[in-house]
């Protein structure tokens, strides 16, 4: 009974953890890609508020992958954000897996250079 | 009695595990179309007309508003195309966008007043929701997303 119960509630805390994270992984790469556009491009403080955000969340920024493409962007060019995290999913009993959580957005460069 | 009790029920246990975890993605794919919506809204508004801005000071909307909020909007679906049932120019080209560039009006759609320049989307996105089709239900659950922005 033990082996059929406690897989299910694990699965059911295990998975609903990753789609939290996915969620608050989502916000923040969306607010990074605003900044990204008003700044114009890969700049630090796009990293940083990128970081904070993803502390806020309880996601560790140093273990998260991210990407600003093209690192400078002109006046109404688009600009792309992708952030990437693994999740580690372990279900006893029956598996332990990570999962990639990947979130993109996309802005325009406000910068008029 | 209780392993026998627990094994009888497994098949329900499994079926609201699916819907759960169902759910919960539907979640999910539903925030990311709705941030993609509000995206495409706020680039569209951000980008003022200069002449107009030069000239009076006033915000105003660029002439090509709503075609950049489409645009962007499709961009942004695109990005998450395993989620969608449908693909994303179509669901974009289908989505009802409209800016008034001149304040006030009134969005003849939702019946909202703008007391600025506004940019709106009104879309139906497709999701794809495989589990519930599992289980009986539809594969493909509709999406209903409304954006508005206004430049400040």
């Amino acid at each position: 009974m033990i082996a059929i119960l406690v897989p299910i509630l694990f699965a059911i805390l295990e998975f609903g953890s990753a789609l939290e994270r996915w969620l608050a992984q989502d916000a923040a790469t969306v607010q990074a890609a605003r900044l990204a556009g008003e700044v114009g491009g890969d700049l630090p403080e796009v990293h940083q508020l990128l970081a904070d955000q993803l502390r806020g969340s309880g996601i560790d920024p140093d273990r998260v992958v991210v990407e600003v493409v093209p690192a400078r962007v002109g006046w109404r060019e688009p600009v792309r954000v992708s952030v990437t995290s693994e999740h580690p999913v372990a279900i006893p009993f029956l598996f332990s897996v990570t999962l990639p959580l990947r979130s993109s957005a996309i802005s325009r460069g406000e910068v008029n250079r | 009695m209780a392993a026998v009790t627990t094994i009888a029920l497994l098949p329900l246990l499994l079926v609201v595990l699916a819907g759960v975890l169902q759910l919960g993605a539907l979640r999910v794919s539903a925030a990311r179309v709705r941030s993609a919506a509000d995206l495409a809204v706020l680039v569209a508004v951000n980008d003022q007309d200069d002449a107009e801005l030069a000239s009076t000071g006033r915000l105003r909307l660029a002439s090509d508003a709503a075609t950049v909020a489409r645009e962007y909007f499709a961009r942004e679906l695109e990005m998450s195309t395993s989620l969608l049932a449908s693909p994303a120019e179509e669901v974009a080209a289908a989505a009802d966008v409209a800016a008034y560039p001149i304040a006030p009006a009134v969005d003849a759609r939702t019946g909202a007043r703008y007391d600025s320049p506004a940019v709106r989307i009104l879309a139906d996105v497709p999701l794809r929701t495989p589990i519930f089709g599992a289980l009986a239900f539809r594969p493909v659950t509709v999406v209903s997303v409304l954006a508005i922005g206004s430049p400040r």
